[in-house]
C-alpha cells in the first residue's frame, strides 16, 4: 500500500519533510507517526493509516512534497487489508501516480491558473535538475528563477522560453493578488514594489546565508500584511495581580496533584474569555468587501508559543466554556505539543483573539502585532513589584503590564478602554470559587 | 619600479587561461596573461592532448597497415624515422602556439613570460628574463594547471623513468616498456609505443584498466589491448624501482607474490597533481579543499574575493574543455553577469583503441547514487558503417530516465567515439528525450546512426537490431 500525503488543511498543498521516523523494513502500527512535515503553517506529524511493514521510503529529509505524493509504501500482509487506502503496491502504479503530480495545478483563491501552479515543483527520480536547454538555463539564472518551479511544456517536461514567460506572468499575477487582497478597498492597487537592489554584504566581511524555513516565511508575510493593512492603536495599562498571586499560591499544590501547573496565563485566559463575551466586537473579523462585521459566538484564543523553530500560535478552543483546571491542562498540553513540534495544522486555525505573554521571559510593556483577520491582541509582560497608591497610601503591589493592540476600524478607543478595564477588574478581583477544583 | 596595472590578470596560458584572457578582452576588459613557458597553450598544447593525439594518429597508420593485409592490401615493412616524427609533432605544437600568440596580440592581451608569485590579494610578482615585474590587478584568474604525479619512491632521477611529458618526446623506442597505471594516459601512450614496436607491459593497481569507466565501454579496449600489449596485469602494485645499468629493475607484487623484472624504460602514469606550489597563495585568502585543490564556489571564485581559479588546479576531472568552460564562467562572474558551473555536461574522451567517450550520467554513477535508469544499447556489429570500416567492436548506449524518457547520459566505445559524443552532449544539455533522437534523421551510412538506433531500441523499434521491449 502506498501512503500518500493527505490534504492537511485548506490552502496547504505542500510541505518540507523535516524528519522521517521510520526506516525500510520497520514495522509500523496504525496511527503511528512516520514522518514530520513542515508546512507554511506548522510542523505536523503524518500518521500511518494502517498497520504493516515499511517496504519503501520514497522521500528524503529536506525534500518538498505535495498533496497526493507517495511518501512511503507499507506491506500490510494479506490479513490486514484496509479499505481506507488504495493498495497500489506495484511499481508500475507508482510511476503512473507520479506522472499527474508533475503537472499538478492548484488554484489559489480562485486565481486564474493557466499553466502554472504556485506549488508546482519538479521532482525527478534521478535527482537531476529539470530539463532545459543551456540558453533557457542561462536566462533563468540571470532572472534569478528557480527552474524547479517552472513547469516545462515539452516532452519529458523540458522547459522552453515561453514556459519561463508564463511563469513570470504567473508570479506577477500572484503579486498583484496579494497586493489587491491587502489593500482593498483602500484605493487603487498600488504598483508592485520595485525589487530591492541586492547588496553584497560580503564586501565588508564574511557572511553566512541561512534559508528561511517555511514557518519563518509565513510569519514574515503575515506580519507585513498586518502591519501594512491594519490601522492599529496600542492601549497600555497595568493590573494589580497581588491578590491573584496569593490565590495562585494557595491552590498550586491542588493543581499539581491533578498533574498540571497553575499558570498566570490560565488565569488571564479565563478572564479574557469573559471580557470577550461581554465585548463581542473584540471577538470579530472585518469583511470589508462585504461591508460586514463577522461576530463569532465561539471563543478560540491563540496563545503565542516560543519554540526553537520560531513563534507558533496554537489555538485553545471554547475558552469561555472551560474551568481553570481544564484551561491549565489544555494549555500545558498545547504548549508541550507545540514545543515538540507535534502540533497539527488544524490546531493552528480558527483563532478569534490572541494572547502573547512574555512574562516568563521577562518583558515589560510591548506593542504586539495583530494576527489578521483577528481584530485585537493582548500583550502581557512580567508582573513587577511597584510602589503604588492604594486607598491614599503607598503600597508595594505586583503590577502586570498589559497592552491591548486593536484594529481601529472595528474598535474605537472607548470600546477598547472598557474592554481592557474589564480585563483588569477580572484579574484584580478574581473569584476564589473559580480557582477551586470542583 | 612602477607596477603594471591591469583589470584582469590570468596566470597560466593553457586552454583555461587563454580562453579566460581572450573572453575577458572580447568583453572589453584590459587583460594581462602570464605564462612561464615560452610557448603558450599550456599542458594541453605542449605536453598533453595535442602531442599525444599527433603521435596516436601517426602510429595508428602502422596498425591499420598491418590489418589491411586481411582485406587484401599489403604494405611492406614500415620504416620509422623518429626524428622526423618528433619534428612533425613539434611543428604542430609550434603552429598552434603561434596561433594563440597571434590571437592574443590581435585582442590586445598583454603577454608576460615568467613565473608568477602572489605578493598579496592584488599584486603578482613575475620573475621574467628581464628581472622582476609587479602586476597590480583588480581580479586574477589562476589557471596554472597540473603536472604528472611522480611518487617519490620512483623518482630516482633516472631519465629512463618517464612521466607523460618525457614519453611524448620519444627519445627512443625501448624494447621493453613498463607502464605503471592503466588509466587513460598510460593506455594512450602505451598504444603509441606498442605500435612503434616496444613490448609494453601495463600494471594497474585496481582490478581493471580505465577504472571508473562503465565496464561495457572498457571491454572492447581491453580486448585489443590484450593483443597489442605484451601483458596487462591488474591488482598489481609496484613496490620498488632501482637503476640496473642501462635498465630499471622493477619489483612488483600481485597478491603476495613478488616479482623482479628489468625494463628499458618505465612510464609512470598514476595521476596528476595541481601546479600551485610556490605561487604565494599564502599571501592571499585562497584556501584549499580537503583534497588539496583550490577551493572555489560555482562562480569559480576562491575564498579570496579578488581571485578566481579554473581548470586542473581546482581538481575534479582534469580536462581542457572543462577548464575552458570554467574560464568563461569566471570571466562572466567578474563582469557581474549571473553565471555558475551548475548542471553543465562535461564530456570525456579516452583516445584508446577503440576510443571511449561519454557524457552526463554513467552507469557506475547511476548505481552509486541509486538513480533508476533504462539503458538502451546498440552494438556496432549491426552498423553497416562500422563493418565497412572493419570496426564492429563498438557500442553506443543511452541512459534514459524511465518516466520522462529524458536522456541523462550517453556512452560510446568504438572508432571515432570522441567525435560522436558531441551529439550526446547536445542531447543531454538540451534535455532531449529518446524520442527526439529517434525521430531525428541520421545520415546513412554513418556511425552517428548508432545513436538513433540506440534511441529507437528504447522503444523496441531499432531497425537493425532486435531488442526486447
Amino acid at each position: 500500500m502506498d501512503i500518500k500525503l493527505p490534504q492537511l488543511a485548506e490552502g496547504v498543498e505542500s510541505g518540507t519533510v523535516v524528519n522521517i521516523l521510520v526506516s525500510e523494513g520497520q514495522e509500523i502500527k496504525k496511527d503511528q507517526a512516520f514522518m514530520e512535515l513542515e508546512t507554511q503553517k506548522a510542523v505536523g506529524s503524518i500518521p500511518s493509516p494502517s498497520t504493516g511493514t515499511v517496504s519503501k521510503v520514497h522521500v528524503k529529509e529536506g525534500m518538498e512534497v505535495i498533496v497526493g505524493q507517495v511518501l512511503i509504501s507499507i506491506d500490510t500482509g494479506a490479513a490486514s487489508k484496509t479499505s481506507t487506502s488504495e493498495s497500489t503496491s506495484s511499481a508500475a502504479n507508482t510511476v503512473n501516480l507520479l506522472k499527474p503530480l508533475k503537472s499538478q495545478q492548484t488554484a489559489v483563491d480562485g486565481a486564474p491558473t493557466e499553466r502554472h501552479a504556485e506549488n508546482f515543483h519538479y521532482e525527478s527520480g534521478s535527482g537531476v535538475a529539470p530539463p532545459a536547454p543551456p540558453s533557457v538555463r542561462k536566462i533563468a539564472l540571470q532572472l534569478g528563477i528557480d527552474l524547479t518551479r517552472v513547469r516545462g511544456s515539452e516532452a519529458g517536461g523540458r522547459i522552453r522560453l515561453p514556459d519561463i514567460r508564463a511563469y513570470i506572468q504567473h508570479l506577477q499575477e500572484m503579486a498583484f493578488q496579494e497586493l489587491g487582497r491587502s489593500a482593498r478597498p483602500a484605493g487603487p492597487v498600488a504598483a508592485p514594489a520595485a525589487p530591492k537592489e541586492t547588496i553584497d554584504f560580503s564586501q565588508w566581511g564574511p557572511i553566512r546565508r541561512e534559508k528561511l524555513s517555511p514557518l519563518r516565511r509565513t510569519v514574515s508575510r503575515r506580519m507585513v500584511e498586518s502591519w501594512t493593512t491594519i490601522p492599529k492603536i496600542n492601549q497600555f495599562d497595568e493590573a494589580d495581580i497581588s491578590a491573584l498571586l496569593v490565590l495562585r499560591k494557595r491552590h498550586t499544590a491542588a493543581y499539581e496533584k491533578k498533574g498540571t501547573r497553575l499558570t498566570l496565563t490560565a488565569f488571564i485566559l479565563l478572564v479574557l474569555a469573559r471580557a470577550l463575551r461581554k465585548h463581542p466586537s473584540a471577538n470579530a473579523s472585518l469583511d470589508e468587501a462585504g461591508g460586514e462585521l463577522i461576530l463569532k459566538d465561539y471563543c478560540h484564543i491563540g496563545v503565542a508559543v516560543d519554540t526553537d523553530a520560531g513563534l507558533i500560535v496554537p489555538i485553545l478552543r471554547d475558552v469561555d466554556k472551560k474551568s481553570l483546571l481544564q484551561l491549565s491542562r489544555e494549555l500545558q498540553d498545547l504548549t508541550d505539543k507545540t514545543r515538540q513540534r507535534k502540533i497539527g495544522i488544524e490546531e493552528l486555525q480558527g483563532g478569534t483573539f490572541t494572547i502573547s505573554n512574555q512574562g516568563s521571559i521577562g518583558g515589560s510593556h510591548f506593542t504586539p502585532i495583530i494576527y489578521a483577520p483577528q481584530v485585537a491582541i493582548l500583550g502581557v509582560g512580567q508582573g513587577q513589584s511597584k510602589a503604588v497608591v492604594v486607598d491614599g497610601k503607598l503600597a508595594i503591589r505586583t503590577m502586570l503590564p498589559l497592552c491591548l493592540a486593536y484594529d481601529h476600524r472595528v474598535l474605537d478607543g472607548a470600546n477598547a478602554v472598557r474592554f481592557l478595564r474589564d480585563m483588569i477588574a477580572g484579574l484584580q478581583s478574581f473569584d476564589e470559587a473559580d480557582v477551586k477544583i470542583k | 619600479m612602477e607596477p603594471i596595472t591591469t583589470e584582469i590578470l590570468v596566470l597560466g596560458a593553457g586552454p583555461g587561461g587563454y580562453t579566460a584572457a581572450f573572453y575577458g578582452a572580447d568583453n572589453g576588459k584590459q587583460v594581462t596573461l602570464v605564462e612561464q613557458n615560452p610557448r603558450l597553450g599550456g599542458i594541453c598544447l605542449n605536453v598533453g592532448c595535442i602531442p599525444s593525439k599527433a603521435l596516436l594518429h601517426a602510429t595508428e597508420i602502422l596498425r591499420e597497415a598491418k590489418e589491411s593485409a586481411g582485406r587484401g592490401i599489403e604494405f611492406g615493412a614500415a620504416k620509422v624515422n623518429l626524428d622526423q616524427l618528433r619534428d612533425w609533432k613539434d611543428s604542430i605544437l609550434e603552429k598552434l602556439g603561434q596561433g594563440i600568440k597571434g590571437l592574443a596580440q590581435k585582442r590586445g592581451v598583454q603577454v608576460i613570460h615568467g613565473r608568477g608569485h602572489f605578493e598579496d590579494s592584488q599584486t603578482l610578482r613575475v620573475e621574467t628574463s628581464e628581472g622582476q615585474k609587479f602586476i597590480r590587478y583588480e581580479k586574477a584568474i589562476i589557471a596554472v594547471g597540473s603536472k604528472p604525479a611522480m611518487p617519490s619512491a620512483f623518482d630516482l632521477g633516472n631519465k629512463r623513468i618517464m612521466t607523460s611529458t618525457e614519453a611524448l618526446e620519444i627519445q627512443d623506442i625501448p624494447q621493453d616498456l613498463l607502464v605503471v597505471g592503466g588509466g587513460y594516459i598510460g593506455m594512450e601512450l602505451g598504444t603509441v609505443y606498442a605500435a612503434l614496436g616496444s613490448n609494453v607491459v601495463v600494471l594497474e593497481a585496481l582490478s581493471s584498466i580505465l577504472a571508473g569507466i562503465d565496464s561495457d565501454l572498457v571491454r572492447p579496449v581491453s580486448r585489443i589491448a590484450q593483443k597489442v600489449f605484451k601483458e596487462i596485469r591488474v591488482n598489481t602494485k609496484v613496490l620498488k624501482m632501482a637503476t640496473a645499468a642501462k635498465q630499471i629493475k622493477v619489483t612488483t607484487q600481485v597478491d603476495k607474490e613478488q616479482r623482479e623484472e628489468l625494463y628499458d624504460r618505465v612510464l609512470v602514469s598514476v595521476g596528476r597533481a595541481p601546479n600551485y606550489n610556490d605561487l604565494g597563495l599564502d599571501n592571499t585568502q585562497v584556501t584549499k579543499n580537503d583534497k588539496g585543490f583550490i577551493q572555489c564556489n560555482p562562480q569559480q571564485q576562491t575564498d579570496d574575493p579578488n581571485i578566481y581559479a579554473i581548470g586542473d588546479a581546482n581538481g575534479g576531472t582534469l580536462l581542457a574543455h572543462r577548464a575552458s568552460k570554467e574560464a568563461k564562467i569566471a570571466v562572466e562572474s567578474i563582469l557581474g553577469e549571473a553565471s555558475a558551473f551548475e548542471s553543465i555536461v562535461i564530456p570525456a574522451v579516452v583516445y584508446t583503441n577503440p576510443e571511449v567517450a561519454w557524457c552526463g550520467l554513467t552507469e557506475i554513477e547511476a548505481k552509486e547514487k541509486g538513480i533508476e535508469v533504462k539503458v538502451s544499447k546498440f552494438p556496432w556489429g549491426a552498423s553497416g558503417r562500422a563493418l565497412t570500416l572493419d570496426r564492429p567492436d563498438g557500442l553506443t548506449k543511452l541512459l534514459i530516465e524511465p518516466e520522462t524518457e529524458r536522456i541523462l547520459g550517453v556512452g560510446i566505445v568504438g572508432a571515432g567515439a570522441g567525435e560522436l559524443i558531441s551529439e550526446g552532449v547536445l542531447a543531454v544539455e538540451m534535455g532531449a528525450t529518446a524520442r527526439d533522437i529517434a525521430d531525428s534523421v541520421h545520415p546513412h551510412p554513418t556511425l552517428s546512426e548508432t545513436l538513433m538506433e540506440a534511441a529507437e531500441a528504447f522503444y523496441g523499434t531499432a531497425t537493425h537490431s532486435i531488442s526486447r521491449r
